[in-house]
């Protein structure tokens, strides 16, 4: 702790910081959740409802189905982890041209959503290119984004397409971590590579998995909107719907935006919870 | 530097007594940078600045997928424009509110104008119509010949229209009618255009008020023709992957399928179609209807007309009155004649000379107008509902529901709208 003087010109740096975090995060924030208690239609009409907005989406089906949407997302968390953790794992482990996969697996990651979106839509619509590869092979062509079988799981590929990389990076740092001696000793031992996989590198790693579930959740919760607008429009019916695109539904096209405000406020609180856990993953990671 | 800060001092002083006494109209729109449009928006420019000197027209052009929320989250924060583009109907209803009441301003143009009612209600009327808005189906003349059809005599009647698909479909090459329903708007122009026939005036009204209901029988049939036509092959596969706007009307285009429920005027219009098919492969018929109403003839199918788009003034606005001034120069017969020639919308302001008129097909399109005209029934419904079909009307078309279901869930939706 320094001086009050030193405090105060302390005080003076962060300020800017500390204002552009009140202005465009906390105002708004509570901007919504007062919002959340008014039924409005964004021009003249405010009245408030209290917990009004909050009790009729415990009935609207719309929402209802976002949120199973949502739950199949979370169920399919070990996908969204596990893959870029092996591809990890047979980079460092030297497979040849790792260096090639590396850049063309983070390559995705720089594209933004729109672009993905556009260019798988041309990949899979129902005269898309999958498709005529499927018909020339004489396969039967399948609509993946216009049936309600296939059109969550088709986008969630896409989504981990074009994210795993970001994953795979995190998982290639944590594993520099891991000492080489204990890898070697686990060798001498006579243990083979799949045991020194499961029983000395994912052990060390479990704190680099705990984070990459944390932010892939997230990620994949609050950045999907994009993707979902460009490829099925939240569709057929709501089996692509998540809370995120619901939420701009609401607002922008049904002129709600205290039953948006609402919906954002669960979303939101869903977010806080999973980056509770995130602060706690890394302030423990912090000892390691 | 001294006299660099000077200077540049007197020139900011300058101009901001400049712009204490110019006026500016700032105008919202989603057309004014459309290539079709800008010699329309730019002469209106020209006129309105030259008979007013010092105010100045500032179009805004946003785009059109999020040109809603663009204009709510404005007029909710007080940052409205002066005046906006809206179109005609739920949309334009739904910002009243926000609207200035024009009918003692509008009083000497009323007569000349149609479409007033797609932007009133029973208090009076909140914006100026520009242009006449309709669904009708375009066929390709040359596929209908390739399929052993007579291009001149398109379907008038159900049962024509089933020959004519099913010709097509003999055909094999193309479907019968291209379909696009990825946000659902496929089941809005096949909704309105049967309802245009298929239901009475009285219907249409009590539709709109929430009465009749979507179990009740006018309703569900139409709901029953988009599963069987669906069933009979008359729409392609992937209709739900597949945009309206344009992936469906780029499809007709090229030649992909012989028939497409299109709009009149703005885009995916006879002017559009003319260009890419030839003016004289570009047919236009009345979507027919498996049944009539009472009050209609079976064989002269009637189509869904209404405002298409129109311009109402923001009453926060400080320059109301010339807001007012400009509307009414845009919906002048002078610039509206550009408006039908350029961009081939086909323009509510009822002097517009349509007689130099080449296209066949907007030939046709004023024919129809002449004699036939029903409300556009989607329109009329609540945004809830429109939401709800179009969720349902993927589910249909998949096999996820059925028309009962459907019917059983939207009566639900439209009794919480309209409570």
């Amino acid at each position: 702790m320094g001086s009050p003087a030193e405090r105060r010109i302390a005080l003076l740096f962060i300020a800017p910081a500390l204002l552009l975090v009140a202005v465009f995060r906390i105002f708004p924030l509570l901007w919504g959740f007062v919002l959340s208690f008014f039924d409005s239609d964004g021009m003249t009409k405010l009245e408030f409802v209290g917990f009004g907005n909050y009790v009729a989406l415990a009935s609207d089906n719309a929402f209802r189905d976002s949120v199973e949407n949502t739950l199949i997302l979370i169920a399919t968390l070990p996908i969204w982890v596990a893959l870029p953790m092996l591809l990890a794992i047979l980079i460092h482990q030297g497979v040849p041209g790792g260096g090639f996969f590396r850049a063309v697996y983070f390559f995705p990651a720089v594209l933004s959503s729109v672009i993905i979106g556009s260019i798988f839509n041309m990949v899979l619509r129902y005269d898309g290119s999958l498709n005529a590869m499927l018909k020339a092979v004489g396969l039967v062509p399948v609509d993946w984004l216009g049936s309600g079988s296939t059109a969550l799981y088709v986008l969630f590929s896409v989504q981990l397409w074009s994210t795993f990389g970001m994953s795979l990076l995190i998982f290639l740092a944590g594993l520099s971590t891991v000492p080489t001696e204990l890898v070697e000793a686990a060798r001498l031992d006579g243990a083979k590579p799949m045991q020194i996989w499961w029983h000395v590198i994912i052990p060390v790693l479990r704190p680099i998995i705990e984070f990459v579930g944390v932010v892939t959740t997230i990620g994949a919760l609050t950045s999907m909107f994009g993707l979902i607008y460009v490829l099925t429009a939240g569709g057929p019916g709501t089996s692509t719907t998540l809370p995120e695109f619901l939420i701009w539904l609401e607002q922008g096209k049904m002129n709600r935006p205290g039953y948006a405000a609402a919906i954002s406020m669960l979303l939101f609180s869903l977010m806080a919870g999973l980056a509770y856990v995130q602060i706690r993953i890394m302030s423990k990671n912090a000892n390691l | 530097m001294r006299m660099t800060l000077k200077a540049a001092l007197m020139l900011g002083t300058l101009l901001s007594g400049t712009s204490a006494w110019a006026q500016e109209i700032t105008v919202w729109d989603w057309k004014s940078s459309d290539p079709l449009s800008v010699p329309y928006y730019q002469k209106a420019k020209e006129v309105f600045e030259a008979a007013h000197p010092g105010v100045t027209i500032n179009y805004v052009m946003q785009p059109h997928d999020q040109y809603y929320t663009l204009l709510g989250t404005a007029l909710s924060s007080n940052a409205g424009p002066d005046m906006f583009l809206m179109n005609g109907g739920a949309q334009a209803k739904a910002r009243f509110g926000a609207l200035l009441k024009l009918d003692d301003k509008v009083a000497d143009i009323k007569d000349d104008l149609v479409g007033w009612e797609e932007f009133a209600d029973a208090n009076g009327v909140y914006a100026v119509p520009l242009s006449i808005q309709g669904f009708v189906v375009y066929y390709n003349k040359k596929l209908y010949t390739d399929a052993g059809l007579d291009a001149a005599k398109p379907p008038k009647t159900w049962a024509e229209l089933a020959k004519v698909c099913d010709a097509i479909k003999a055909k094999g090459a193309v479907p019968c009618f291209a379909m696009g329903n990825k946000e659902g708007f496929g089941i809005e122009f096949w909704f309105s255009s049967i309802a245009a026939t298929s239901w009475t005036l009285d219907e249409q009204a009590e539709f709109a008020a929430g009465k009749l209901k979507w179990s009740s029988e006018p309703v569900k049939a139409i709901l029953q023709s988009w599963v069987d036509a669906n069933k009979n092959g008359w729409f392609p596969q992937g209709a739900n992957s597949t945009a309206k706007f344009m992936d469906e009307y780029e499809g007709f285009m090229r030649g992909e399928a012989a028939n497409t429920i299109g709009l009149i005027s703005d885009v995916a219009h006879w002017k559009q179609f003319d260009e890419f098919l030839g003016a004289e492969n570009d047919g236009v018929f009345p979507m027919p209807s498996p049944t009539a109403a009472a009050d209609k003839k079976e064989g002269e199918p009637n189509f869904p007309l209404a405002g298409g788009i129109g311009y109402g003034i923001n009453k926060a606005s400080a320059n109301a009155d010339l807001a007012v001034a400009f509307a009414k120069v845009l919906a002048s017969p002078e610039l509206e004649q550009i408006f039908f020639n350029d961009a081939g919308a086909v323009a509510a302001n009822a002097k517009v000379d349509t007689a130099g008129v080449k296209s066949p097909a907007a030939i046709e399109i004023l024919k129809i107008m002449a004699t036939s005209g029903a409300p556009m029934a989607h329109a009329n419904a609540t945004a809830k509902e429109l939401e709800e079909i179009h969720r349902l009307s993927q589910l249909l078309l998949n096999g996820e529901t059925t028309v009962d279901e459907a019917v059983k869930r939207m009566d639900e939706v439209q009794a919480e709208a309209h409570k």
